[in-house]
């Protein structure tokens, strides 16, 4: 039955859409006053931010004695990405935005339709669960502080935020930070390795893949209340996965550009070279190769 | 701001164009036109607005004029640039975008085609076009055309921000993107090696567990500190959409500067190679390489200097000056108008165009100002009777 649905879902996004003149299909509604108050207010929160920052960075300019040393232009990776699949990932990408444009994306718009507390609660639901990878994660990292924190926002928002439903730890001023296998396999010292779209799932790279079945395979094997296992496990991968997209302000091809592989690419690895900088002890910087980004 | 409405109906509509050329393997993605309509529950006018150079009808300075106009009572249909690139594939009919008439006629026909098969419940009572920057030089040709064919019956055009030389106002772009960054891509990089260093240094600073966007927009914009480095950014963006657009018509008009004519790339092929060598190319090199090359043989009148005059506001100057149905806005210090270009606007439009004394290239849309006269003007209430 599964393989059934599976195997008609891959045929109609392999086949593409079906090819009609026309569509027409509503989209959520377009919020123009509140958004314009918000962004406001974000620009206020935005002034203050690039203040502080730029304050920081003089500080960090002025350089103290004992603050790490700062990465000079030189130190960043070259613009090229170390992508020896290429070939596959393109052919993965055109799959992923295919099955985006026919079925994941029309799911998550359904979705964004449900009334907000509904979906902010399935959101807090599995962010609840997804505290107790980072629990172990962090705890692997070493960096016990934020383990303690994550431990406390599951211990809070499973009881008083009713299974998880309402996001409590928050409110207390215990913002989430979650994290994965990949960040403690960053944490130690493992590089990204080749680019690679997996599919369905879409940017990743060698080391983020092994991180992520890594996390999976944790949350298989601890099985919290039989939710990971059994027929059950099919229906909330499915709800969780949709809550995801829906939560991913992200288009395929929305650009209209021949470059996009290349433009997301780039900025996947870069983001992910910049986080691992942040988790790297405040030694001094190794001097950057002629290897391409990523190697 | 101008106030807004609360509530704004989008809608997104996907459409087949008969006469696109057929659509290359790696462009697979841009087959169809995708337009946006905001619909009214009454029978109200329509107002087709055009996106600016390289963008589509989806931007954040067309969701204001979207919501400005929706609410003061449009049906709102926005339409991309014909520089898009998924206009270039889905709704061009050469392929080669950037002349002024021969996209205006292919703007016309899609329109025609949306108009006639939106929904019978979106009923119209009478159609303006408008546009900004590029978009706005756009819908003032598309009126010209409607004006000859009559199929539409538009009945006003507003220009806001509009360039009276597409090529003049491209040429300062270059020379900007050649001073702040610098000839050829090697200054591409050096921007992008000073980007990574500043935000790789302020999130190590700072105590963040995650890059998100918020972070990113903070960190860019305290990097871009100086107006050189923000003019970077600007002449940077533009030049990527130009590099779109360049290697979209060598692949159309085959003209051979960048991919072979006869082994177009496919799918699996890297095209990084490319980009990184079209974003060396200042848009000279797509005019002398693609554009000219392609039209020269279809017009063969045409010389490379009357394929440059044919792309000025100009050509329709009899109709600007003597139809009164045409609008425009714009400011005294928009980068993309040198003096005379503004004069020969004012002169040509008389009280039929206003200039603000800042805002520069579209940072007057969305204002109070900017918004109570657009819709002044496309209701034919202007110039205002001075009370």
């Amino acid at each position: 039955m599964k393989a059934c649905v599976l195997m008609s879902l891959l045929a109609l996004t392999l086949g593409g859409c079906a090819s009609q003149v026309i569509s027409i299909r509503t989209v959520p509604d377009q919020t123009p006053a509140a958004d314009n108050a918000a962004a406001a207010a974000n620009a206020a929160a935005f002034a203050s931010a690039v203040a502080a920052e730029s304050a920081e960075t003089s500080a960090a300019e002025a350089h103290a004695p004992d603050a790490p040393p700062l990465l000079t232009p030189e130190d960043a990776p070259p613009m090229y990405t170390y992508d020896p699949w290429e070939r596959l990932n393109r052919f993965t990408y055109r799959f992923n935005a295919r099955f985006d444009a026919a079925i994941f994306l029309p799911a998550a718009n359904t979705y964004r339709r449900a009334p907000r507390p509904i979906r902010a609660g399935i959101h807090n639901f599995f962010g609840n669960l997804a505290e107790i990878d980072s629990v172990i994660n962090y705890t692997l990292q070493w960096r016990l502080k934020y383990g303690l924190r994550s431990l406390e926002r599951l211990a809070i928002n499973s009881t008083v935020g009713i299974g998880g439903l309402i996001d409590v730890a928050t409110k207390l001023k215990l913002p989430g930070a979650p994290t994965g296998f990949a960040t403690t396999l960053a944490k130690w010292g493992m590089h990204p390795g080749p680019y690679l779209v997996i599919p369905l799932l879409g940017p990743s790279t060698l080391r983020d893949g092994v991180g992520f079945l890594a996390d999976y395979g944790t949350e298989y094997g601890i099985n919290v209340a039989g939710l990971y296992r059994g027929d059950v496990s099919w229906g909330l991968g499915t709800v969780n996965a949709i809550d995801q997209r829906a939560n991913i302000n992200f288009r395929y091809y929305s650009g209209g550009s021949p470059f996009e592989y290349e433009t997301i690419r780039f900025l996947y690895v870069r983001r992910r070279l910049i986080e691992d900088e942040g988790l790297r002890p405040k030694e001094p910087v190794k001097p950057a190769t002629d290897a391409p980004a990523g190697k | 701001m101008a106030p807004l409405p609360a509530k704004v109906p989008l809608a997104e509509i996907n459409i087949e164009l008969p006469w696109r050329q057929p659509v290359p393997q790696i462009l697979w993605f841009n087959s169809k036109l995708r337009v946006w309509l905001s619909a009214q529950d009454k029978p109200a006018p329509l107002a087709v607005v055009i996106s600016g150079t390289g963008s589509d009808g989806n931007t954040k300075t067309m969701s204001v004029l979207r919501a400005a106009l929706y609410g003061a009572g449009y049906h709102v249909l926005t339409l991309p640039s014909p520089t898009f690139p998924g206009f270039i594939v889905s709704a061009s009919s050469t392929g080669v975008a950037g002349d002024l008439e021969q996209d205006g006629h292919d703007l016309y026909s899609a329109m025609q085609v949306i108009i006639a098969r939106l929904p019978r419940k979106v009923r119209i009572t009478d159609i303006d076009v408008l546009g900004y920057s590029l978009g706005g030089a756009n819908a003032a040709i598309v009126k010209s055309i409607d004006a000859t064919e009559g199929k539409l019956k538009i009945h006003r055009a507003l220009m806001i921000n509009p360039p009276v030389s597409l090529f003049s106002s491209v040429g300062r772009l270059d020379r900007l993107f050649t001073a702040a960054i610098g000839p050829g891509d090697r200054g591409v990089e050096l921007l992008y090696r000073r980007l990574y260093a500043q935000i790789a240094n302020l999130y190590r600073a700072s105590d963040r567990l995650e890059l998100d966007e918020n972070f990113l927009l903070t960190a860019g914009a305290a990097t871009l500190k100086t107006d050189a480095e923000f003019s970077a950014a600007i002449a940077l963006a533009f030049r990527l959409e130009l590099v779109d657009m360049f290697f979209i018509g060598d692949l159309y008009a085959k003209t051979g500067v960048i991919t072979d004519p006869q082994h177009p790339p496919r799918v699996r092929d890297s095209l990084e190679d490319v980009q990184r060598e079209l974003r060396a190319r200042p848009f000279a090199d797509y005019f002398t390489g693609v554009f000219a090359p392609y039209y020269l043989k279809r017009r063969p009148d045409a010389t490379s200097a009357s394929l440059i005059a044919a792309n000025r506001l100009d050509i329709i100057a009899d109709t600007l000056r003597a139809d009164g149905d045409y609008y425009a806005q714009t400011s005294s210090n928009d980068l993309i108008l040198n003096k005379r270009e503004l004069a020969w606007l004012e002169d040509t439009l008389g009280s039929r165009i206003v200039v603000y004394d800042h805002g520069g290239h579209l940072g007057e849309v969305g204002d109070r100002q900017q918004v109570a006269d657009m819709l002044d003007m496309l209701a034919g209430h202007w110039p205002r009777s001075t009370q």
